[in-house]
């Protein structure tokens, strides 16, 4: 029985990793209306701060490690540990700061909405109006 | 009465009011100066100082070699406290203090370096404008040479090896300050090309107070370099290259009777190469270093080469292992007059070295590495009768450590 459960739960856990979606999330003020890869990697990675108007790029990560958070990094060809010794240069280096992570899912949606040029990632399913989609990795 | 006058001296007594008035001056002077402070306290608040840094410790174990014995030591290997302050929207300042070998001013222990101090302008991500004393770009690994949690090594590939700069000639091998840097980079598809010229100072620095102000290049001459890269996904590989004129022979002249400015301003070229790239959990890099000082009549030449590759694998997120080879080979051939003594002198150092590293927590690393090293030593003597002296030496080193952010 406990191996019927556990086989179960599994699959589950497949199933749902499979169904999750992320969206990348921004400010409503940002000049854009969506967003490529190779882009998201040079914010992510500090090599480009500005949006297209001028306006500062602000970063944020989620804290807590997930589903969420493995899609978004693997969609961008990085391990998490990868991007934090990426921000961790940055640092040391007088380049940049690394990026706030935020506690929850919640927390980011509510600094996205309230921050001008901010961008960062939650689950699909959490976004509001309050903050502008600009793309969703992972299939339905 | 005595309370309503300040005695200075018999003939010199100050009238109450005039205690009153030189009171409340004063409190309103101390009032605008905390009012000064609170508002640069208020404004700092939006740009505040930022103070952190890094230090690695470690235990290494050093077989025998030479005529030096086993031995065994920890070590505060390096330590650098590091400041920076946004300046403006563009404007950053950044100082970077360094304290190695377990430094102590009263002890004479190791050294203490101002490494950085610069103000940046980040115009875009085509044009950055360092300006202020700065570690040039060079290789790949020299931008990151000093940062130790960036580092899987304990012992780090030799020509970067800081705690070894008092028995390998670093700041030969690589240019270790320039004093203005512009660099970027220009994107194209998904690749992106790199660019840094900078200038700096030669090496003629002066540290004889008699001669005037010290830490001072006393030539006309400069330091002139740059690198060229590209970076497309995971691969990064570029060209460096740097200029400047050595007068570090010009104390052989004496010995050699000769006039000084004979072995002065003696050209000296850099280049160097680097190769990363990731692929899967694998990752390797590697990276040449050629210094060459050579000048005619009198015939003088000095020739640095340093290879290193090193491939690592991430076992798990946490934890990478390596391993490494790592080859210095120096050439010296001094100048001689007729009938005298001429010598070549041809060292390699030869390293082989294993390791891991754990990140125990985002900003705490654990080190392990082993490393075997083997000095070829060859004297040759030309003149009068030509003399060849070799020696050969091995000996290992095992060491731990502990690389802490703070």
């Amino acid at each position: 029985m406990k191996i019927v459960i556990v086989t179960l739960l599994f699959l589950f856990s497949l199933i749902g990793g499979l169904f999750s979606q992320v969206a990348v999330i921004a400010h409503k003020s940002v000049p854009v209306d969506e967003i490529k890869k190779t882009e998201l990697l040079d914010f992510y990675s500090g090599d480009i701060k500005k949006w297209s108007d001028g306006s500062n790029v602000i970063v944020k990560d989620l804290k807590p490690k997930g589903d969420v958070k493995r899609i978004f990094y693997k969609f961008l060809g990085k391990t998490p540990s990868r991007m934090k010794s990426i921000w961790l240069k940055s640092m040391l280096s007088g380049e940049g700061d690394p990026p706030e992570a935020m506690k929850s899912e919640e927390e980011m949606l509510q600094k996205i909405a309230a921050t001008p040029g901010a961008i960062g990632f939650l689950s699909h399913t959490k976004v509001n109006n309050n903050v502008k989609t600009l793309i969703v990795i992972g299939k339905k | 009465m005595c309370f309503l006058y300040l005695v200075a001296g018999e003939d010199n007594q100050i009238p109450f009011f005039r205690i009153i008035k030189m009171t409340l001056k004063r409190t309103l002077i101390l009032c605008f100066l905390l009012l000064a402070i609170a508002s640069a306290g208020a404004q700092s608040e939006e740009n505040p100082l930022r103070i952190f840094g890094y230090f690695q410790n470690s235990l290494q174990q050093w077989t025998a070699f030479q005529e030096r014995p086993k031995q065994n030591s920890f070590s505060l290997q390096q330590l650098n406290l590091l400041f920076q302050k946004d300046l403006g929207p563009s404007w950053t300042a950044f100082v970077n203090f360094e304290f190695l070998n377990n430094f102590s001013s009263s002890r004479q222990w190791g050294s203490f370096n101002l490494e950085e101090a610069w103000v940046k302008y980040r115009a875009s991500m085509r044009f950055n404008l360092k300006l202020g004393l700065l570690v040039p770009i060079f290789n790949n690994l020299h931008e990151i040479k000093n940062r130790t949690p960036l580092l899987p090594y304990i012992i780090r590939p030799l020509a970067y090896e800081t705690s070894f700069s008092e028995f390998i000639l670093i700041e030969v091998l690589t240019p270790v300050r320039a004093f203005a840097q512009a660099y970027g980079f220009f994107p194209a598809g998904e690749a992106k090309f790199d660019y840094a010229v900078y200038v700096g100072n030669s090496p003629n620095i002066s540290n004889d107070p008699s001669r005037g102000q010290t830490g001072v290049d006393t030539t006309a001459t400069f330091l002139f370099g740059g690198r060229l890269g590209l970076r497309y996904g995971d691969l990064k590989l570029g060209l460096s290259a740097t200029y400047d004129k050595d007068n570090s022979a010009e104390d052989l002249a004496d010995a050699l009777k000769i006039a000084r400015p004979e072995l002065s301003a003696i050209p000296k070229i850099r280049f160097g190469g680097d190769l990363s790239y990731n692929f899967a959990n694998f990752s390797f890099e590697s990276e040449f270093i050629k210094v060459s000082l050579e000048k005619d009549a009198p015939k003088l030449e000095r020739n640095l080469d340093f290879y290193y590759a090193t491939l690592g694998y991430h076992f798990t997120e946490a934890l990478f292992l390596y391993g490494s080879y790592w080859l210095l080979d120096s050439h010296a051939a001094l100048p001689a007059l007729p009938n005298e003594i001429k010598e070549e002198e041809n060292d390699d150092i030869k390293v082989v070295t294993f390791g891991a590293s754990y990140n125990m927590l985002d900003r705490v690393r654990l080190k392990v590495q082993f490393a075997r090293i083997r000095l070829d030593e060859e004297e040759l003597q030309l003149q009068p009768e030509m003399m060849v002296r070799r020696t050969e030496d091995d000996f290992s080193v095992f060491a731990l450590a502990i690389s802490v952010t703070f």
